[in-house]
């Protein structure tokens, strides 16, 4: 595990949800409902990128943007830290990570909005253990937690094949082409392959070199958390591949990387 | 191709789904490795048959009953028919007398004196169990013989499933456990000779199988001279050239894959056809690696055991006497020449690679995807004929010709739901 690898998954993977974030959860849809502002991040040997707040809604796009607001960091396990903060040894509680930020005027969003929205994707992405299967109960709840697990699985994916040194001797294994992906009853991305090198989109494909289907949501959600495995899936007919199926072997060896990563 | 035939029936696999359900509570995958779904690609899952009931000549039985022409023969183990007589008789007399015991049997010497007398290149034979422990033996006496660490294989390489043998990013494999492998595409010999250039007197062994047949993709055979090109520069550079005759060996020359493309290799490993099923795998060589091989400690509960000897004693002599290897072949080019036209009359590119009695199958209408050809392959399996979407086939010698105008008959019909299900591909 490298931390550049993990500040590209921080950026391109984790962070990047807030966009969905901010169309699922009603907390925090109202937190951004007057918001208009473009927020840059950019962190070095990682890259950029911009979650834009307007009209009641967050887009994500990497690389440099229109903002108001830029973030920089001064490497990649700064930006990490800010990500998921080191606990202080003397206080017990997580260490403040500041930015070095341009224009002041806006920093109270970072402090506020952007701060609840961070709490709000912890909550459904990594929920108190104690609470977890509680909360797990409530279908809207379930939901959200399924399809930011599975965004963030398959945006690290990419990100850990063309930046980890074991990701990348698996990248450099799949042959070129499309790997659709989607949970019946959820949501669909998919991942394009060319030269080894990984981008993944939101969205259905026309025509995928390989496919791979959730069964359901509860499979989706069983699978990415660790309960099943995708050879047990496999043989129930829970996971349904097809296509050149070397290609989601290679993917499979991939996600458990992303494991790796997120644990 | 004319064919007449009444509808075939759909086979219901409804037991051996029960039965995967039961196999998930207490078995890892509940088949794993290469027989389960998921290392088997069986796609989708519905369609196949999970668990045999019995097996004799070409065709196995699932636990529903059904009835089906074998063409991955166990993946290889199957080359003279399942159950074969002369066979069965040979081991279950060995086994009234007595299997695994605190002695070896005189069987040992039998076995190996009747390797060495049918591979060219052996001057000694050493038995396992598993093609893997044969291959990896390998590598440990090219290491021993050598006092060098490194080995080169082919990208695309299957040579069994010890650590060295996987890849960075398997599950249980350390970058530690392959560090000392090198990696060079098939058909190159200028990076077989870069390599050298690059590790000079550090490079132990060349393990390769005799032509290309990995997963997925199309096999290729050795071009012209390949293989020669190769030896020489194992010689030129004390290299040892082991090759993987564990899939190929008895399905393309019973003298060795090696004799058949025109060298000696040093060493070649043997498994699968050997003892047509009996659970024994071999290590022939050279007289030179003899001393070597002999300092090394490699054994297993197993290894000496009595029947897997008979078997594969009988299955050797039954081999030359029915001249096994090369009527096989016969039989795959019909069977193949037969596929293709059956395709072709259904506008379907059927594409066949590989040597005849080990046929590797794609369409060439469906590239680079191969939905089709794992739909093609499912409606087939479902009707009764056992085909892979991503694995060489086999062809074993109790395959009659009925059983190939049954396969062709169920092909026709399988390319037809395909084709139906597909109105708008590209057909020629």
């Amino acid at each position: 595990m490298d931390n550049v690898t993990k500040a590209r998954i921080n950026l391109f993977a984790i962070l990047r949800n807030i966009e969905d974030l901010c169309e699922m959860d009603p907390v925090s849809k109202d937190l951004i409902k007057d918001v208009k502002l473009g927020v840059e991040f950019n962190v070095p040997e990682v890259g950029s990128a911009v979650l834009t707040f307007a009209d009641g809604k967050c887009k994500f796009t990497r690389g440099k943007g229109k903002s108001a607001l830029k973030l920089y960091f001064t490497s990649p396990e700064h930006f990490n830290n800010l990500i998921a903060p080191p606990i202080d040894a003397k206080t017990g509680k997580p260490k403040m990570v500041i930015p070095i930020f341009y224009n002041v005027f806006k920093a109270g969003f970072l402090l506020n909005q952007f701060t609840k929205l961070a709490e709000r994707l912890s909550y459904y992405l990594q929920p108190a253990p104690d609470k977890k299967d509680e909360l797990l109960k409530d279908p809207d709840y379930f939901y959200a937690n399924t399809v930011l697990t599975a965004y963030t699985a398959f945006y690290a994916m990419s990100e850990i094949a063309n930046s980890d040194f074991v990701g990348k001797a698996i990248a450099k294994r799949m042959p070129d082409g499309v790997i659709a992906c989607e949970v019946n009853g959820g949501p669909a991305m998919n991942i394009t392959v060319k030269n080894h090198k990984f981008v993944t989109n939101k969205g259905k494909v026309a025509e995928p070199r390989a496919t791979m289907v959730f069964g359901d949501m509860q499979f989706a959600h069983d699978l990415l958390n660790g309960k099943t495995s995708s050879f047990t899936g496999m043989g129930t007919g829970q996971f349904q591949v097809k296509g050149y199926v070397e290609m989601l072997e290679q993917m499979a060896k991939l996600l458990t990387q992303v494991s790796i990563y997120l644990a | 191709m004319n064919l007449q035939y009444s509808p075939k029936k759909i086979y219901d696999v409804s037991k051996s789904q029960e039965a995967f359900k039961r196999a998930l509570k207490v078995v890892p995958a509940g088949i794993y490795g290469h027989l389960g779904p998921s290392e088997g690609c069986m796609i989708p899952v519905s369609s196949y048959p999970l668990f045999m009931s019995k097996a004799k000549g070409a065709y196995f039985w699932d636990i529903d009953g059904n009835k089906f022409i074998d063409y991955m023969c166990a993946y290889g183990p199957n080359f003279l028919g399942y159950n074969d007589p002369d066979v069965d008789a040979a081991a279950i007399e060995q086994l009234k007398k007595g299997n695994c015991a605190t002695l070896t049997s005189d069987l040992l010497i039998d076995f190996a004196e009747e390797m060495v007398d049918t591979i060219n290149m052996a001057d000694w034979a050493f038995f396992a169990k598993n093609g893997g422990d044969a291959t990896n033996f390998a590598v440990m006496i090219a290491r021993a013989y050598t006092h060098r660490k490194k080995i080169v294989l082919v990208k695309g390489y299957y040579h069994g499933v010890s650590p060295w043998m996987q890849k960075l990013g398997y599950a249980g494999v350390t970058e530690e456990d392959i560090a000392n492998n090198l990696y060079i595409d098939w058909n190159a010999p200028d990076q077989f000779e870069k390599l050298i250039k690059k590790y000079p007197g550090q490079i132990a062994a060349l393990i390769a199988t005799p032509y290309f047949h990995p997963t997925f993709v199309d096999n290729q055979l050795p071009p012209e001279g390949y293989w020669q090109k190769m030896r020489k520069l194992c010689d030129d550079n004390g290299i040892v050239l082991i090759f993987d005759d564990v899939r190929a060996g008895f399905r393309i020359d019973i003298k060795g894959s090696d004799y058949h493309y025109g060298i000696k290799s040093d060493i070649s490993c043997f498994c699968k056809a050997i003892a047509n099923g009996y659970n024994v795998s071999a290590v022939c060589g050279q007289e030179k690696l003899k001393n070597a091989t002999s300092d090394i400690m490699y054994t297993g509960s197993y290894w000496l055991s009595a029947v897997p000897f008979a078997a594969g004693i009988a299955t050797i002599k039954k081999a030359k006497a029915t001249n096994a290897v090369e009527e096989n072949k016969k039989k795959g080019i019909i069977l193949t020449e037969g596929l293709k036209e059956v395709a072709k009359d259904n506008g379907f590119d059927l594409r066949v690679t590989g040597e005849p009695s080990m046929f590797y199958l794609r369409l060439g209408n469906d590239y680079p995807s191969t939905i089709m050809h794992q739909e093609w392959v499912a409606e087939c399996v479902k009707r009764g004929v056992f085909f892979t979407s991503h694995h060489n086939h086999f062809i074993n010698a109790a395959l009659t010709q009925e059983d190939m105008q049954y396969t062709w008959e169920v092909a026709d019909e399988a390319y037809k739901v395909v084709k139906k299900n597909h109105p708008d591909a590209k057909y020629i």
